[in-house]
């Protein structure tokens, strides 16, 4: 993020849409790699015929976009939320319900998910934004709590045992359709998705309005004496953050072809933003490749061992201790000090 | 105290920029200020002087929005701006300071003035990129080189020395361009050299802006000063020119005396 911040401004006259493409930030750069990695693996899974780890892996993306969601809050406007997972739980609650009971609709449970995260976002917001700091983070946790508790006790919303049975579907872009059935499409449509929020939202957290979530984060205090009602921007943040987080949670039905209150709970909130601070907090590539490793760990340790919380708990208090900046921070730093041009705090 | 001879003093032409009328607040039983009141004149240069703990600090943050008054009225150009927030009255042209340096720490300098001059720019700016923000980008720019900081703009604030941590604070309260500026002891911990600079620049910037400084070297609120309002324990206890302020046996009792 600061090398970002130094780039562009260091020399403004020459940020020109050619120049830009080639003095692409470190983090962009790892972003791409990424995503050869990821194509790579695909067509690996692809070619030896291996469906289950092309759906583990889109499910590790899945959980990414709620991870990022978790960074826009924790990383970019020092938010800790606790309760992400009650918007994530509410996407897929409305996607599963509009494709089982309305139509069979991509493009409608994707919409219905993402105006439900944002009609909830903003009155969570409005919630939680009442208060600072801790309390911040026990409101979220709350709400999330109240939530998770409701629909675990709602007849018409299938209570403990979820909804089950939600239609595959098939997905029309056009001339073009694709089936949720078929796991490489799938896991191509949502590795799509997932570049397209890391790019919209690392576009944003540049912009201004990013780099004012950025004042708020580093000096709250300060903000409202240089024009801009604080208040308002973090709503606006909490609010895109829900949205995001309940597109995420949109695509989860059509994988699994179930929802249930556990997608509500702690658990998924917390786990995101282990997520996130294994990955690294506040660069959006940190949170995917964060959900990316832990899920796999999950998967491996889960194979010979019933305890494998056990294990992410050591490594998220390892990265804690010794990787503050999380994986991705942590190649960054070695990165900026290779090419002599990251200035990280000391 | 009335409404008529408030429409008086605002609307005389006398181009009165900023009006503080009985402004008072009270701390549980602590009356920090007490029915202050006295007017800036546009494009001049305005002290608040008095001993620690007189309420000069409380002052500025009910003028500038950082705590409402339990009474009194403050007036921007004549309109009530009373117990606005503060990011309302810096969009009515009142910027500030700060006693105790209050930047973005954690940002570099240049970036520190960016983000207090976007409010330069249109609001949809906040979505384009940051480049597209030229005013906001040259506005701290040319700050960076009016307070010696150029070659400090990459530097994160935090690793600034105490002098240029106080000259940014200035700088930052100025990127939005205000019509009036409130500088709490700007030169609070500078050496000998930057204070005198930082005296010249504060002169410089009368004509273009109105200035309510509150300081405590003297010989700089004497030299700067074209009006002096002295407060000790809340209250107001002499105006004036700086000649005849300091010829206040009252001002020399509660203030001088101190010193
Ligand atoms: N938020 C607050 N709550 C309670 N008391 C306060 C608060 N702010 C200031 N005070 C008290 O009000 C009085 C005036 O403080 P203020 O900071 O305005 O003085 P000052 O004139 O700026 O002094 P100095 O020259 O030391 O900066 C002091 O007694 C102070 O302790
Ligand atoms: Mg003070």
């Amino acid at each position: 993020m600061p090398e970002a911040t130094l780039r562009t401004l260091s020399d403004p006259g020459r940020a020109g849409p050619v120049s830009r493409l080639s003095r692409l930030a470190p983090v962009h750069w790892l972003a791409l790699a990424f995503l050869a990695v990821a194509l790579g693996f695909a067509a690996v899974a692809w070619a030896t015929g291996n469906g289950f780890y092309l759906r583990l892996a889109t499910e590790a993306l899945i959980f990414a976009g709620l991870a990022m969601s978790v960074d826009l809050l924790l990383g970019y406007t020092g938010l800790l939320s606790l309760g992400q997972a009650l918007y994530f739980g509410l996407g897929a609650y409305v996607s599963a319900l509009v494709l089982r009971d309305v139509a069979p609709s991509f493009w409608l449970a994707m919409a219905a998910a993402l105006l439900a995260g944002g009609v909830a976002g903003l009155i969570g917001g409005v919630i939680a934004n009442r208060v600072k700091g801790v309390y911040f983070a026990l409101i979220t946790f709350g709400l999330a709590q109240v939530a998770a508790k409701t629909v675990y006790n709602t007849r018409a919303l299938g209570a403990s045992d979820g909804l089950i049975g939600i239609p595959q579907i098939s997905i029309g872009f056009g001339p073009l359709s694709l089936d949720t059935a078929d796991p490489l499409s799938f896991f191509l449509l949502v590795l799509a998705l997932t570049v397209a929020a890391y790019a919209g939202l690392a576009y944003l957290m540049d912009a201004p309005f990013g780099r004012t979530l950025a004042a708020i984060r580093a000096n709250e205090k300060r903000v409202p004496f240089l024009g801009f009602n604080a208040w308002r921007y973090k709503l606006a943040v909490y609010v895109l953050a829900a949205c995001v987080a309940a597109l995420a949670g949109a695509l989860y039905p059509m994988l699994r072809g179930f929802v249930s209150p556990e997608l509500m709970f702690f658990e998924t909130s917390g786990n995101a933003v282990i997520t996130v601070i294994v990955g690294g907090v506040g660069t959006l590539v940190g949170p995917v490749v964060g959900s990316l490793l832990l899920t796999a760990l999950r998967s491996v340790v889960g194979s010979w061992t019933e305890h494998h919380l056990i294990v992410v708990g050591v490594i998220f208090m390892l990265s804690v201790i010794f990787l503050r900046k999380g994986l991705v921070g942590a190649l960054l730093a070695r990165l900026g000090r290779r090419t002599g041009q990251g200035r990280t705090t000391p | 105290m009335t409404a008529a001879s408030f429409k008086t003093a605002a609307g005389a032409g006398s181009a009165c920029a900023l009006g503080v009328r009985d402004l008072s607040v009270n701390f549980g039983g602590l009356q920090a200020v007490a029915g202050v009141g006295f007017d800036a004149a546009a494009g001049r240069i305005t002290s608040v002087i008095g001993p620690n703990g007189a309420g000069k600090s409380t002052l500025f943050n009910l003028i500038s929005g950082a705590i409402r008054p339990t009474a009194g009225r403050v007036t921007l150009d004549g309109a009530d701006v009373t117990g606005q927030a503060p990011d309302r009255l810096l969009a009515a042209g009142l910027a500030r300071s700060f006693q105790i340096t209050n930047l973005f720490f954690e940002l570099p300098v240049l970036e520190n003035l960016r983000i207090a001059a976007q409010v330069l720019e249109r609001p949809w700016h906040a979505l384009h990129p940051v480049g597209h923000s030229r005013r906001a980008l040259t506005k701290a720019e040319a700050l960076l080189d009016r307070f010696g900081l150029s070659a400090k703009a990459r530097e994160l604030a935090g690793n600034l020395s105490h002098g240029e941590q106080r000259r940014l604070e200035i700088a930052v309260a100025l990127a939005a361009e205000p019509r009036v500026l409130l500088l709490d002891e700007p030169t609070q911990g500078m050496s000998h050299g930057d204070t005198a600079d930082t005296g010249a620049l504060i002169r410089s910037l009368a004509g273009e802006l109105t200035v309510l400084l509150i300081e405590h070297d003297i010989g700089l609120v004497m030299s700067l000063s074209d009006h002096v309002v002295v407060m000790a324990q809340g209250r107001k206890i002499a105006e004036g020119t700086p000649t005849a302020v300091r010829a206040d046996p009252a001002v020399q009792a509660a203030y001088f005396g101190h010193g």
